[in-house]
């Protein structure tokens, strides 16, 4: 069967998200698309609803409204939804953290295995030889043994990225993946999610890093108050932004 | 001397209710704290009134209640399985207890790569959450396991041969009825050392291996 050129090129689809807690809304009526290996980056203050924005998509929070399509698999507000289809649908959607949130009580290769074993049935021989493709991907092959303790935190990040690459998701979903970083540290991870971009990998990015923004992002958005105050080529915003909103928080994030 | 022989022998009936009464609430605890906070009310508050009866009624009270309850009845019991099963039960809401404040400890984090990763809820407790729940419960766990060695002589009361049963009996014959419960407290004194000394070290193996 061949889909429609649109449908197919279409990785995340969010069409007038609304999530609320209690009578605060977080996200008022987001609409967003990214297309199959575009690499979108989200910016705006703290508290706009950027990590809540990340975590509808993959579900770690339902939406009160609206309809979340992932890879072709769509989520309707309020709908009902089984167990097998919201694994389905997190495993096309890899999530990487801001506290990286490796599992403490397990070494490297096991931290990259395990929801290989869990979720997708593979054997403990097929998952560690795969994890240790992807730590090597990351240039960590080295620390399988070791714990994550024992890694410094860009490590750890890049770690943690090998952990959702090794469920072979079709998007990948970074929440601010340098922010406890040293800048050096930072470097290193943001290397790997060039690399990652470059290899076709369709990517969501929230970060306050304006350089990847600009140098790697096909498309920027900026968000305010929990709607997309504007988006664009990022050359564009950046040059010439079109909300004095905007203009403050560029300010602000590059004069740090 | 001939004391100190004759308390030496309650030894493995001291640990034997210890070890035994631990271990069925190291057991048992678990299931308590995950209805502790379950999603659902009623399992809830049925889970805080058990564990509140539970160690709300002394455990001497415990042991007369089971031993000349259960005793008494169609069935019967012996001293040692009365003085078992009621440390197991009173150790079922404490370590219910300890278990819950590990729980808590563990950062939402885990619970969120786990769930982003496609984890079911039983994956996440039994292989993310749960491993480093028991982990961070040891210390308590310990202090706890070393409380009940020192309850278990009451165990003494319904004839239970442990380490105080065995002072007593020399006290009744002793010309100096003190000397034997001292030697009593120095035999208690001597296994709650190394005991406490096993678990921090244990404690602390894990702590730098695994530390965040
Ligand atoms: N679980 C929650 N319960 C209540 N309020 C929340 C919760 N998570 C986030 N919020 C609120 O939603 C708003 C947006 O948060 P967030 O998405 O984390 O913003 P950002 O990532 O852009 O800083 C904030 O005001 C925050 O306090
Ligand atoms: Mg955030």
């Amino acid at each position: 069967m061949t889909l429609p050129a649109t449908r197919q090129s279409v990785a995340i689809e969010l069409d007038s998200v609304v999530k609320r807690y209690g009578d605060h809304t977080v996200l008022d009526n987001v609409s967003l698309s990214v297309r199959e290996g575009e690499v979108v980056a989200i910016i705006g203050p703290s508290g706009a609803g950027k990590s809540t924005l990340l975590r509808c998509i993959n579900l770690l929070e339902r939406p009160d409204s609206g309809r979340i399509t992932v890879a072709g698999h769509a989520v309707d507000a309020g709908s009902e939804i089984s167990n097998k289809e919201l694994v389905a649908h997190r495993r096309v959607a890899g999530m990487v953290f801001q506290s990286f949130n490796l599992f403490p009580h397990l070494d490297v290769l096991r931290n990259i295995s395990l929801a290989q074993e869990r979720v997708l049935g593979r054997s403990r021989k097929d998952a560690d030889k795969r994890s240790k493709e992807l730590l090597d991907r990351v240039g960590l092959a080295d620390k399988a043994a070791q714990y994550p303790s024992r890694c410094s935190g860009g490590q750890q990040q890049r770690i943690a990225i090998a952990r959702a690459l090794a469920l072979e998701p079709k998007v990948m979903l970074f929440d601010e993946p340098t922010s406890a970083l040293d800048p050096e540290l930072g470097l290193e991870v943001l290397a790997v999610m060039r690399e990652l971009a470059d290899e076709g990998m369709t990517m969501v990015v929230v970060t306050h890093e304006m350089q990847f923004a600009r140098d790697v992002s096909d498309h920027l958005v900026v968000m305010v108050d929990g709607a997309v105050l504007e988006e664009g080529p990022p050359e564009e915003i950046f040059s010439k932004p079109g909300h004095e909103r905007t203009r403050r928080f560029l300010r602000a994030v590059l004069e740090r | 001397m001939g004391y100190l022989q004759a308390i030496i022998t309650g030894i493995p009936m001291t640990l034997l209710v210890t070890v035994a009464g631990f271990t069925l609430g190291a057991i048992g605890g678990i299931p308590l704290a995950l209805a502790r906070r379950s999603r659902f009310a009623v399992l809830r508050i049925v889970a805080r009134t058990v564990i509140e009866f539970l160690r709300g009624i002394p455990p001497i009270v415990w042991i007369f209640l089971i031993y000349f309850g259960i005793g008494t009845g169609a069935i019967t019991i012996s001293p040692l399985g009365a003085a078992i099963a009621a440390f197991g039960v009173i150790s079922c809401a404490y370590m219910a207890e300890i278990y819950r404040g590990g729980l808590s400890a563990i950062p939402a984090g885990q619970w969120e790569a786990s769930a982003a990763l496609g984890m079911g809820h039983r994956d996440q407790l039994s292989k993310v959450v749960g491993p480093q729940v028991l982990r961070v419960s040891i210390p308590a766990s310990a202090t706890y396991a070393i409380g009940l060695l020192k309850d278990s002589s009451i165990a003494y009361t319904v004839g239970v041969q442990e380490i105080l049963f065995n002072a007593d009996m020399q006290a009744k014959q002793a010309s100096d009825a003190i000397v034997p419960f001292l030697y009593a407290a120095l035999v208690y004194v001597i296994i709650t050392i190394p005991c406490a000394w096993a678990a921090r070290s244990l404690d602390s193996g894990l702590r730098r291996k695994v530390a965040r």
